[in-house]
């Protein structure tokens, strides 16, 4: 395909690709690519037939119009070629002609000569065999000759053999004539065969320059017919295209004629219409000429009017322009002072940035070494605050000691004060005495001061409460409150604590259960719900309130909107009830407590409702929570030690005026009393002593006397004492 | 209009700085007005400016009104001074000998110089330096009145060749320095491809003149006699030499003798013999060996063709009009199968029927040859048996001769039995044998089932005009065919062509 086709022949086969495309099944664009492939080798089978059928359509019909169209001038051509060819064939034998003529004569030659020469051999031979017999029979003879004696035999003899060898050489000679005789032939042959070769050789020439020109004329002669033919052809051609030509032409002026005619009949037509319409149109025109007129006046006044408006808006947009203009000016002069203002600021601001910058620094420095000093602090803080518990429990502890020592101090004095008026009463007034009751009386230790007891030591005491309580029939339902001063009752709570046991047996070891068997059942309790508590975590006493509370929330949440009611209303009387059975001190303890688990304050309501199968979620509920506070437990601790002293001095006081101002002045009374009786009683008791006591001195005296004047040394002395002593003793005496 | 064009001009040339010759600002409005005035070759003439006339200019600043015409007339100054690059080319022509300046030219002072050289330069300067054809022609044309292209390629190679063979030609052994030659050598060894010699002169020996002449009779024995002082020129180093040399023609003769014919004068002798072997042997470059019309018989044929054993290019021999018998042809049988050979040619030699046969043997199996001629042999119908037979097998073999063989009616029927089977054979020569009527009628049969043979030579075999005519009419309509197959290529081929394409698309 050459390359002028190139873009006709890709339309062609975007045509054949659609129409392959629309008729096949197999196409290029499918996602198969097995099926693209075979699409493109049928795409390609078909262009290659389609061309196929083209070359052998164009090879044919080349030929049909070679046969056809052109067939004069074809026909004179292929006249022409078969001439010349013929013309050629024949010139070049005929040339040839002599070649071979000279070939056949020289085979001819050839054959002769070797028949000649075979002749000539044989005679040869034979001539030489003829001559040997005679030149023996010569030989022989001169034998003979040699024994011949007689001079005439003799002679006879040798004229023979002359004559015989004078024949022999004629033989010869007559042989050599021969031979140079056909030699001679030969050259004379020789000389007419270069004649004869010339003349060849000329006539070859002669015909080879014929033939040049008899084929230079006819190729001349052929070129001009063929010329002559397309000449011809050419002619008709023409003549038939002009004839062609003319009849368009004519046809062509025909149809001319009838449209003009057409065109004038239509130009009339249209210029009739024309007519119509322009008179038509005129009147249309008069009228909207009339009626625009009276627009335009309308128009007119309203372009005064708004001329008139115009003129007033350009001024007052002149005066609005001229105000504006001159707050623009006063906007720029603003603005540059602005601008100024800002670079002044900027300047400000950058300063500030860099001292801020410095300040930060610095302020990160002091930061350092402010924490790094609080840090100290905080660890000073807490070595303080540890060295503080120590120094509150020892304080705490020195307190109580102290206390107690006070109390038992006071106690005493108050019991001595107490025997003393029983005394005063019973002996020396002779009165009846009753002790005084006093709630101070019976208190030991400090008022706040309350042990925190352990979880197990509650459950105990619960267990052996209720157990009690099952003995008495819940008679003394009150008074047990008063070791569990707490808002749930104490049978909920060992309700809800076997419950416990029962559903989180697992929680317990193996081994222990056991051992727990053979044991009683309330120590079996015990057990079990010491392992557990140790599992979850559950200490002391709160801890225990908290599970059992928890417990109780739980139930409340969970239970029935007809529940909810006593719910509400629950915690107020459950605090009035208890308020009477708890001690001051306990209550504001215990609100401390209230108020972060107010929420969690539940009624004592009946755990019956409680579901063994969610006794396991409450409990994980429960280890959920129970982590959380732990954290915060310390400073709540901590605030807790915190102790009232207002009711401290109130217990004192109290203790102080434990006796009445009535036996006081009873006291005093008989103090004043007695202390005149003991007054006289001590004269009494002086005297008597002196008296005593000089009696006694009286004998120790003289036992010492006795006892110096009897020791030994009185003798060795020069002047024994004895005689001194009479002296002092004598003066001492008075 | 073309004034117009002058002021532009004019201006253009002002408003640029004068870097053109222009005389001084003075001059400007009287240039101006020239070239208003002076029309057409004003414009012409400073659209191209020629440094003569703005010389012109310059010197007019004076005489304003001479200079004004003579100005305007760009052809009168040109005219009467030649251009100085055409002194320097007629200097270079003339001392082309001594300097030959040719290479460093412009391509068109190349030309012109070339246009002017003298043909009979010594050729050591011009050999390696001028490549132009119609110098090489004008050479060749004075130096020899008839020459032609044909098969040369280009006048230089003619030039050359016909100048090597001259001087071979008229090398006499002995007296003539062998330095004439080999001096040539080096200018030719790039242009000659062919030597074609049908003389070599034998060496001048006036002593042995009458003594050769006394038994002219029967030189055959007395030649080798005299063979040392006999021997021609040797071949060898000229052709060693040459190495673009592929065809070599040869005939160990001499022309125009006259009346001082001498049997000697036409003598191969056995050391020429010898060293042409060598030569041709050590010539890897030939492409056609032809040695006709030199007395080879069988001993140097043998010699010379087993020098061209295994040639690696050889595609031609030709040995005839020679003496070679049934031996020659046996060795050249060998060197069909030894050899690349394309053509063959023992015409007008002694070849008999052993020898044909051998060929036979050899044309059998062979898939090289195209041609063979054996026309003017003697082969006869046992040789030509043989060959036809060996045709039977062959389906190279184009144009076949066997003209003037005695051969007869047998062969004739084996030959057309071989046209109806063979589709090679184009040319086919049978003339002057005795193949008589029955052997044309058989032939007549074989042609009618052949349909390639394109000339059928029957000409004086004794066969009848008959079937010489039908047979005539059977290869004019095979011609007719093959002609128009020869005009629609296209046809025959499409399906090929059209097969093309399909194997990188599949």
């Amino acid at each position: 395909m050459n390359p002028q086709s190139g873009p006709l022949g890709v339309l062609g086969e975007n045509e054949e690709e659609h129409l392959t495309a629309e008729i096949r099944g197999p196409s290029i664009h499918s996602e198969n690519p097995q099926e693209r492939i075979q699409a493109r080798r049928l795409r390609i089978a078909a262009r290659l037939e389609a061309r196929r059928r083209e070359a052998l359509g164009e090879y044919l019909d080349g030929k049909k119009e070679s046969e056809e169209d052109q067939s004069k001038s074809y026909k004179q051509k292929e006249e022409s070629r078969l001439k010349l060819a013929k013309l050629l064939l024949c010139g070049t034998e005929l040339v040839t002609n002599i070649q071979v003529a000279t070939d056949i004569r020289e085979t001819h030659r050839r054959v002769e000569e070797e028949e000649l020469r075979r002749q000539r051999l044989e005679k040869l031979e034979n001539e030489v065999k003829t001559s040997h017999d005679k030149f023996d029979e010569i030989t022989a003879k001169w034998k003979e000759g040699k024994e011949k004696r007689i001079p005439q035999e003799l002679w006879e003899m040798l004229n023979t053999q002359q004559e015989h060898c004078a024949g022999l050489i004629e033989d010869k000679n007559k042989l050599i004539n021969e031979l140079q005789q056909e030699l001679k032939m030969k050259d004379d042959q020789y000389v007419k065969d270069l004649k004869k070769q010339s003349d060849d050789i000329s006539l070859l020439l002669e015909r080879m320059e014929e033939q040049v020109k008899s084929v230079m004329k006819t190729f001349r002669q052929e070129l001009n017919h063929i010329e002559k033919a397309f000449e011809v052809e050419r002619q008709e051609l023409l003549i038939s295209n002009k004839k062609k030509w003319e009849r368009a032409l004519q046809a062509h002026n025909a149809k001319e004629l009838e449209y003009l005619t057409n065109r004038l009949k239509k130009v009339e037509d249209y210029e009739r219409q024309l007519r119509k319409q322009r008179v038509w149109d005129f009147e249309e025109y008069n009228t909207i000429k009339i009626k625009l007129e009276q627009d335009v006046q309308i128009l007119e006044q309203q372009l005064q009017q708004m001329k008139a408006t115009y003129q007033l808006n350009q001024e007052k947009l002149q005066y609005n322009f001229q105000v504006l203009k001159k707050r623009d000016e006063e906007s720029t002069v603003i603005k540059s002072q602005q601008k100024r203002k800002i670079n002044r600021l900027h300047d400000t601001l950058n300063n500030l940035r860099l001292k801020y910058a410095k300040q930060i620094k610095q302020f990160q420095e002091d930061n350092q070494s402010l924490t790094s000093e609080y840090k100290r602090l905080v660890i000073q803080y807490k070595e303080l605050q540890k060295s503080m518990r120590h120094f509150t429990l020892i304080d705490d502890e020195k307190f109580r000691e102290i206390w107690l020592m006070n109390e038992e101090e006071a106690k005493d004095l108050i019991s001595r004060a107490f025997n003393i008026d029983k005394i005063i009463h019973t002996h020396h007034l002779g009165l009846p005495w009753t002790a005084p009751d006093f709630w101070f009386l019976k208190n030991v230790g400090p008022i706040s001061q309350k042990q925190q007891k352990s979880a197990t030591q509650i459950l105990e005491e619960v267990l052996m409460q209720t157990e009690e309580e099952a003995a008495e029939e819940a008679g003394a339902a009150p008074e047990s409150y008063l070791d569990l001063p707490k808002r749930v009752s104490a049978k909920t709570t060992r309700k809800i604590l076997m419950l416990l046991c029962d559903e989180s047996g697992f929680l317990i070891e193996s081994k222990l259960l056991s051992l727990l068997l053979p044991l009683e059942k309330n120590e079996c309790y015990l057990l079990r719900l010491d392992a557990i508590f140790s599992a979850l975590g559950i200490e002391n006493e709160d801890d225990l309130y908290t599970l059992v509370n928890f417990f109780l929330k739980y139930q409340a949440h969970h239970l029935p909107s007809s529940q909810i009611g006593p719910w509400h209303l629950s915690p107020l009387q459950d605090r009035a009830s208890l308020a009477s059975s708890m001690e001051p001190a306990e209550q504001l303890d215990l609100q401390g407590e209230e108020k972060q688990s107010l929420e969690e304050e539940e009624a004592p309501s009946s755990p019956r409702l409680i579901h063994p199968n969610d006794v396991l979620k409450i409990l994980e509920a429960f280890v959920m929570s129970l982590r959380k506070p732990r954290d915060s437990r310390a400073p709540v601790k901590l605030l807790k030690e915190v102790r009232d002293n207002s009711k401290d001095s109130e217990y004192w006081k109290a203790l102080a005026t434990v006796v009445s101002q009535a036996t006081e002045n009873l006291w005093d009374g008989l103090y004043l009393a007695l202390e005149k009786y003991h007054f006289v009683l001590t004269q009494r008791a002086k005297l008597l002593a002196e008296n005593s006591a000089l009696e006694q001195q009286n004998t120790e005296l003289q036992a010492l006397l006795q006892r110096y004047l009897h020791s030994k040394i009185n003798e060795e002395l020069q002047i024994p004492p004895i005689q001194v002593f009479q002296m002092p003793t004598q003066p001492k005496r008075p | 209009m073309l004034p117009v064009t002058g002021t532009q001009e004019v201006v253009t040339s002002t408003a640029s700085p004068p870097s053109r010759s222009f005389p001084s600002t003075q001059d400007r409005p009287t240039t101006a007005g020239q070239a208003l005035s002076s029309g057409s070759k004003v414009s012409k003439s400073s659209a191209v400016p020629p440094p003569v006339k703005s010389k012109g200019l310059n010197s007019g600043a004076l005489v304003r009104q001479m200079r004004r015409i003579i100005a305007e007339d760009a052809e009168w100054s040109l005219a009467t001074v030649p251009l100085l690059t055409e002194l320097c080319i007629q200097h270079i022509v003339k001392n082309f000998k001594n300097n030959p300046l040719l290479k460093k030219l412009l391509p068109q002072h190349q030309q012109k110089v070339l246009k002017l050289l003298s043909p009979d330069l010594p050729l050591a300067v011009t050999a390696n330096l001028i490549d132009d054809e119609s110098y090489w022609h004008r050479c060749c044309v004075l130096r020899w009145p008839v020459c032609h292209l044909d098969s040369h390629g280009s006048w230089k190679r003619v030039f050359f060749e016909r100048h090597l063979e001259n001087l071979i030609k008229h090398f006499i052994p002995g007296t003539t320095d062998p330095a004439v030659i080999l001096d040539l050598l080096p200018l030719c060894r790039t242009y000659v491809r062919r030597i074609r010699v049908d003389q070599f002169l034998p060496p001048v020996q006036l002593p042995s003149r009458p003594h050769s002449a006394g038994d002219q009779s029967d030189s055959g024995s007395e030649g080798e006699m005299d063979e040392p002082t006999m021997d021609h020129y040797q071949l060898g180093d000229l052709v060693a030499g040459l190495n673009q040399l592929e065809e070599l023609d040869l005939v160990y003769g001499v022309k125009d003798c006259g009346m001082n014919f001498e049997w000697n004068l036409f003598l191969f002798t056995h050391r020429d013999c010898h060293s042409l072997a060598a030569t041709i042997k050590a010539c890897h470059t030939l492409k056609i060996f032809r040695l006709t019309r030199s007395k080879v018989d069988d001993d140097k044929a043998r010699i010379l063709i087993r020098s061209l054993l295994d040639h690696p290019a050889l595609e031609e021999l030709d040995l005839s009009h020679n003496l070679i018998g049934d031996r020659g042809a046996r060795a050249a049988a060998k060197l069909l199968s030894h050899s690349h050979l394309r053509v063959l040619s023992l015409a007008n030699n002694q070849v008999r029927a052993p020898g044909a046969q051998s060929l036979a043997h050899a044309l059998a199996h062979n898939t090289n040859l195209l041609s063979l001629n054996l026309r003017l042999n003697c082969i006869e119908d046992e040789g030509g048996q043989a060959l036809a037979h060996a045709l039977q097998t062959n389906k190279c073999l184009t144009t076949l001769h066997l003209g003037g063989n005695e051969l007869s009616e047998p062969t004739a029927t084996l030959i057309s039995q071989v046209l109806s089977v063979n589709t090679t054979l184009i040319n086919i020569n049978l003339s002057c044998n005795h193949i008589g009527p029955d052997g044309g009628k058989q032939l007549l049969e074989g042609m009618s089932d052949n349909r390639t043979l394109l000339q059928f030579d029957l000409r004086l075999s004794d066969i009848t005009q008959e079937s010489e005519y039908l047979i005539g009419q059977a290869l004019c309509a095979n011609r007719e065919e093959a002609r128009q197959r020869t005009l629609n290529p296209s046809h025959f081929l499409s399906p090929l062509t059209a097969k093309g394409p399909e194997n990188p698309a599949s």
